[in-house]
């Protein structure tokens, strides 16, 4: 008996190989059934949990998005939606949003890449990339934490400057805008490097020494090996990392969170910080849950739109 | 000489690189009497326990993260064994409309987590979930079952389907099939998503500051946001000593775990 190994249609519903009595074909319908039935047990506790925890949610979110503020919350279209328009706190968070995005893809990768093939070959600079690679294991919060430190007026940053006798370049680096939310995105970058040369460490790995060899014989400088053979070979990855980074991006939250809390004022927040302040500190639900459903229509999309221009097939599924 | 620029390139950004993990490690230790207010940039006194002390009674860290691990192990195995059986579903057993299953599972992991919290904390309040160790397992559960999900079944669906087909047609029933064949087969794939859940649950925060306040149910990420609430009232050496212990538990399954790491991603490219 054949078996289809598509991993959507599957196994099941396939015709009897020659026509059968009808008592058997009754009961082949019924054992049928029955291991569907099974299949449906298997797969139910996982669906059910996630259909009324995240799915039911998210449903509720979207309704709610469309209704007032007021103690006696209306009906009141897209008016939420609107205040982004209106709103200079809400323009303020999606400019800070964008950077983020721009920043969260740029840095991780650029120098993740840099590292990843610096490193790549040399036996002792694993202590190097070490180095690179221990803050991914810290959390956004414990990232926080440090930078903070760091970063305060009287912090590390501003010390070694005055230690240098560069005093005139000291700073307030977390109070004013867009310095803080970019000495941010580096703090960010610092944590999230570390995956981005794993990464690509794996996908140097997985190109054949022999190819590179057979280009050098055949003339090819450093520049022209790594132009037309290392960065064609780490596309996937490079899909990888640049996916992952947009989506933290635009995710952004504990850091900025447990760092400024969204200040001074509310200068550094982004979408996701934003969404967190107008429900639950404001109590804005309805200005809360249009940014949350803005939030998820730009993730969305924008995955969507990356990923669809760079996988050259239609995916797994 | 283009060696010897390589090798200075990389000497050098891996010293920047390392400079806030060391000014963690440096003043962290720093006893708070001898801090003098500006970070010092070499050990000159060892005030490590001192610290830890000063920030388990500001902040209950321990407590706090006695209940982060009990959430992580829990939650992370609980949402393992029902992906682990979804997969083993989606991918192998006869079932209709496997694409409507897949995306009902998986979708979970495409919605920004900000999309939940407001629902989820009236929900829980009104069921009495609301700051309960229940509670939290719940969300966490729910929240790790969709990538678990997407790793477990990305790897079903290479096992040979000649194994299969041979047990069962010696007369294996599908529960036999999952504990004998296909658990053992996918353990280093649920390895790997343990571990992945495991570090998503640690660290998060936002879930731990929304459904939960009682310093006896919180997550250890909501207590350590607390503690650097309180940063110039305890001193900055407590406030990094605490980042410091509670980033421990993900550095170590980290580096314990970077072999199953690094294959799981390659799994998923």
């Amino acid at each position: 008996m054949s078996v289809t190994t598509d991993p959507v249609r599957g196994r099941s519903g396939l015709p009897p190989a020659r026509p059968e009595h009808p008592r058997a074909a009754g009961r082949r319908a019924a054992a049928l059934w029955r291991e569907r039935l099974m299949a449906g047990g298997f797969l139910l506790p996982a669906a059910i949990l996630v259909a009324v925890v995240l799915l039911a949610p998210f449903c509720y979110t979207l309704y709610r998005s469309f209704f007032s503020d007021y103690t006696r919350s209306t009906f009141n279209d897209l008016a939420n939606y609107g205040a982004f328009f209106t709103d200079p706190n809400l323009l303020r968070s999606l400019e800070n949003t964008l950077m983020w995005v721009g920043g969260a893809i740029l840095l991780p990768t650029g120098m993740g890449l840099l590292i990843a093939i610096l490193t790549d070959s040399t036996r002792w600079s694993r202590a190097a990339r070490l180095a690179v690679t221990i803050p991914y294991a810290i959390s956004g919060s414990a990232v926080a934490v440090v930078w903070n430190f760091i970063l305060t007026s009287d912090g590390a940053v501003n010390s070694a400057l005055r230690g240098l006798g560069l005093g005139g370049l000291a700073g307030n680096w977390l109070l004013d805008w867009p310095g803080n939310t970019l000495v941010m995105i580096v703090a960010s970058s610092w944590q999230a490097t570390g995956v981005a040369v794993i990464l690509f460490m794996v996908g140097l790995q997985g190109i054949p020494p022999e190819t590179l060899e057979a280009a050098a014989l055949d003339g090819a400088g450093p520049w022209a090996r790594f132009r037309h053979i290392v960065l064609p070979q780490l596309r996937p990855v490079s899909i990888i990392v640049i996916g992952m980074s947009l989506v933290n991006g635009l995710k952004a939250f504990d850091l900025i969170f447990v760092l400024t809390q969204g200040g001074p004022g509310r200068a550094t927040e982004t979408l996701a910080v934003s969404m967190y302040q107008e429900t639950f500190l404001f109590l804005r639900p309805g200005a809360g849950a249009a940014i949350a459903v803005l939030l998820t229509i730009i993730v969305l999309l924008a995955s969507w739109t990356y990923l669809r221009r760079q996988l050259p097939t239609r995916g797994k599924v | 000489m283009s060696r010897v620029l390589r090798n200075c390139v990389v000497v050098l950004v891996a010293l920047l690189w390392f400079v806030p993990t060391y000014l963690l490690l440096v003043n962290g230790l720093t006893s708070v009497h001898d801090y003098s207010g500006s970070p010092n940039w070499y050990p000159n006194s060892f005030g490590l326990f001192a610290n830890l002390r000063a920030a388990w009674n500001t902040a209950d860290l321990g407590p706090a993260m006695a209940n982060s691990l009990y959430y992580s192990v829990v939650s992370s195995a609980g949402a393992v064994l029902l992906a682990s059986l979804a997969a083993f579903a989606a991918a192998i057993m006869p079932v209709r409309r496997r694409a409507l299953w897949f995306w009902l599972i998986y979708a979970g992991t495409l919605l920004p987590l900000q999309v939940f919290l407001r629902p989820l904390f009236l929900a829980y309040a009104n069921t009495g979930l609301y700051d309960t160790q229940i509670g939290m397992v719940v969300i966490y559960i729910a929240i790790a079952i969709p990538f678990a999900f997407f790793v477990l079944r990305n790897f079903a669906v290479t096992l040979p389907s000649e194994v299969i087909e041979a047990a069962r047609l010696d007369g294996a029933s599908w529960w036999r099939l999952f504990w004998s064949i296909y658990v053992p087969l996918s353990k280093s794939a649920m390895a790997a998503a343990f571990v992945f859940q495991f570090v998503a649950v640690w660290n998060d925060l936002l879930f731990g500051i929304t459904l939960a306040t009682s310093r006896n149910i919180r997550p250890i990420m909501a207590a350590l946001a607390d503690l650097q609430g309180n940063y110039s009232n305890v001193g900055p050496p407590v406030v990094l000593a605490g980042a410091l212990v509670v980033s421990l538990p993900t550095v170590i399954v980290f580096f314990l775990s970077q072999r199953f790491f690094v294959s799981s991603l390659k799994l998923n490219v």
